[in-house]
């Protein structure tokens, strides 16, 4: 089956920086991948490559099995784009929006008279018709913003922190959303800082750190890989008692940011928990079952002490 | 690209900054109230002043061009590009396949729509406190339409490069428009400037478009008398429509690095 999406060995650099260093993706038809990662590790350059606002120096992009560079001003029909800031026109109607962008992508009056009643209504646009985009709150913008994304029946929708500038009682509407646009069948490339949002949304996660993906799979795929069932969150006035007695019940022990994770080697009661650690000052304990945000921290440290240890080589 | 699918384009752009002009009332309200305003206060001046009534005609046609259509299109330009970028909206446009040419064209189109419900208004006003239009329309009409796209190109040139905010475009205006304006003999007669400024004058385009107009207008001059002031103007419209188009192309590289 062709790719929606593929790319292959995608370098980049801007001046001496190798922002992407032999980056590979696959990106099937109706699949939502999500591309987590932490600041500066290129997941905005792989959009901005998508999206054809930027070049690779080396590797390929292909869009429906055809190269990105031979598809010109087609490929930005193939794609839609909703980044986590709305660009919009203030003091037009959201219909008018939706109708400025139809045109530019060239649908018939008929098309664009379809498709804005068809997004109005998907969105919930409807009771806000006669009002301007300047006087909506900003989740209602931004629901506009991703309808306008959609105008034109992009075969990949890309989803640049689509959430992070509103606030949780929008963002779940929105989250709600974009799972009817997955459950319809819409192939979606994600990033995100909310890792819960991937892991709501998102059918494949890949993790990305210095330019390239470290790993990759569906969100059970990495949790998996985890060598724990839970993580126990640890605060106590003696770190070093409570490691040699996690490492005696063959727990293994995470510390990052000051704060100490023991991983589970299966669902521990609290109780279990504060009995097995009596004796070593414990302050305050949670726990709970593994999740995307263990998954990351795990495979991401996993990756960056490999390398360490590579350099070091 | 199709030309139809480029003309589309085109129209769309076109409509949808006539459609945000219309929306933002008080925008038009200054768009309408500031040349109407200085054409009847210059009338009023000019029409009492036996001796000065002979010079209403020229003092009509220069505020057209060179106060009218400087800010409205010039100013509009700067304000647009300004605005795009303070809204984000450059970027996405960039996603979308619309055509730089596209664009480039509707802004044009939207500003000569505007020039020319402002050449009808200020005309209205100036034909009711006695101003006569003594040359050719046609004539008349290619002076206008040159200064337009002179003035867009320099507005893409002035928004691409120095215009980031919608604050900064007033400033930039105020800065770069008034002194041209002043030495175009918007205000004075090029006569009664001392002999440097006279010297510098010549050099400014507004001073060729004033001239151009006014000559038509005002004198009903024609095509030959006018030939000098024709030819700078028609330079300087090609100079800046260049300068314009490659300032946008500029804005867009910039955008796309981001």
């Amino acid at each position: 089956m062709t790719a929606v999406l593929q790319i292959d060995d995608v370098h980049k650099w801007f001046g001496s920086h190798h922002v992407l260093d032999g980056f590979c993706l696959r990106v099937d038809q109706g699949e939502v991948v999500g591309l987590l990662g932490p600041n500066g590790c290129g997941k905005s350059t792989v959009l901005n490559i998508v999206c054809k606002l930027l070049t690779c120096e080396a590797g390929q992009v292909r869009l429906l099995g055809e190269p990105l560079s031979k598809l010109g001003y087609h490929a930005r029909g193939l794609v839609g784009v909703c980044t986590q800031h709305t660009a919009l026109y203030p003091d037009l109607l959201p219909a008018e929006n939706l109708h400025f962008f139809a045109r530019l992508y060239g649908l018939s009056e008929k098309e664009r008279k379809e498709r804005v009643t068809e997004l109005m209504h998907f969105f919930e646009l409807e009771n806000f018709a006669s009002t301007r985009v300047g006087q909506l709150s900003g989740g209602w913008q931004q629901r506009l913003h991703l309808a306008v994304s959609l105008i034109h029946r992009p075969k990949l929708l890309v989803l640049d922190e689509p959430t992070s500038a509103v606030d949780l009682e929008a963002r779940m509407e929105l989250w709600r959303l974009i799972e009817g646009l997955r459950d319809s069948g819409t192939t979606i490339l994600l990033t995100s800082h909310h890792l819960a949002e991937a892991q709501r949304l998102c059918s494949r996660v890949a993790l990305m750190q210095s330019g390239k993906v470290v790993a990759e799979g569906s969100v059970s795929e990495l949790l998996a890989r985890i060598p724990g069932q839970a993580v126990a969150k640890v605060q106590s006035k003696n770190n070093e008692a409570i490691m040699q007695r996690a490492l005696d019940l063959g727990w293994q022990v995470r510390q990052r940011a000051g704060q100490m994770r023991l991983l589970l080697p299966r669902d521990l009661s609290l109780r279990e928990i504060v009995e097995s650690l009596e004796g070593t000052q414990v302050s305050a304990v949670s726990v709970q079952p593994v999740s995307l945000e263990d998954a990351y921290l795990e495979l991401l440290g996993e990756s960056a002490a490999r390398s360490e240890g590579l350099s070091g080589a | 690209m199709h030309t139809s699918f480029l003309w589309a384009q085109t129209r769309a752009v076109a409509q949808r900054l006539l459609l945000e002009q219309w929306r933002q009332k008080r925008g038009l309200i200054f768009w309408a109230v500031f040349p109407s305003t200085m054409m009847l206060l210059f009338g009023l001046v000019y029409a009492h002043n036996d001796s000065m009534r002979a010079g209403l005609d020229a003092a009509a046609a220069g505020i057209l061009v060179g106060a009218a259509l400087f800010f409205s299109c010039l100013g509009g330009t700067v304000a647009v590009i300004a605005a795009e970028r303070e809204r984000g909206t450059l970027p996405r446009l960039l996603t979308t396949p619309l055509h730089p040419a596209a664009y480039f064209l509707g802004v044009v189109i939207a500003q000569l729509l505007l020039a020319f419900m402002q050449v009808v208004m200020l005309y209205s006003i100036a034909l009711c406190i006695g101003v006569r239009y003594q040359g050719s329309l046609l004539l008349g009409g290619v002076v206008l339409l040159l200064s337009v796209f002179s003035y867009v190109g320099m507005g893409f040139f002035l928004g691409a490069r120095f215009a980031r905010r919608s604050e900064e475009v007033v400033v930039a205006l105020s800065a770069i428009g008034v002194p041209l304006l002043v030495l175009g003999g918007t205000f004075f007669p090029l006569e009664i400037m001392p002999q440097g400024m006279q010297a510098v004058a010549q050099i400014n385009p507004m001073l060729h478009m004033n001239q151009a107009f006014k000559g038509v207008a005002a004198y009903g001059k024609g095509f030959l008398e006018l030939r000098f002031e024709l030819t700078f103007l028609l330079v300087f419209c090609g100079l800046s429509l260049a300068l314009g188009i490659h300032s946008y192309r500029h804005l867009l590289d910039v955008d796309k690095s981001k």
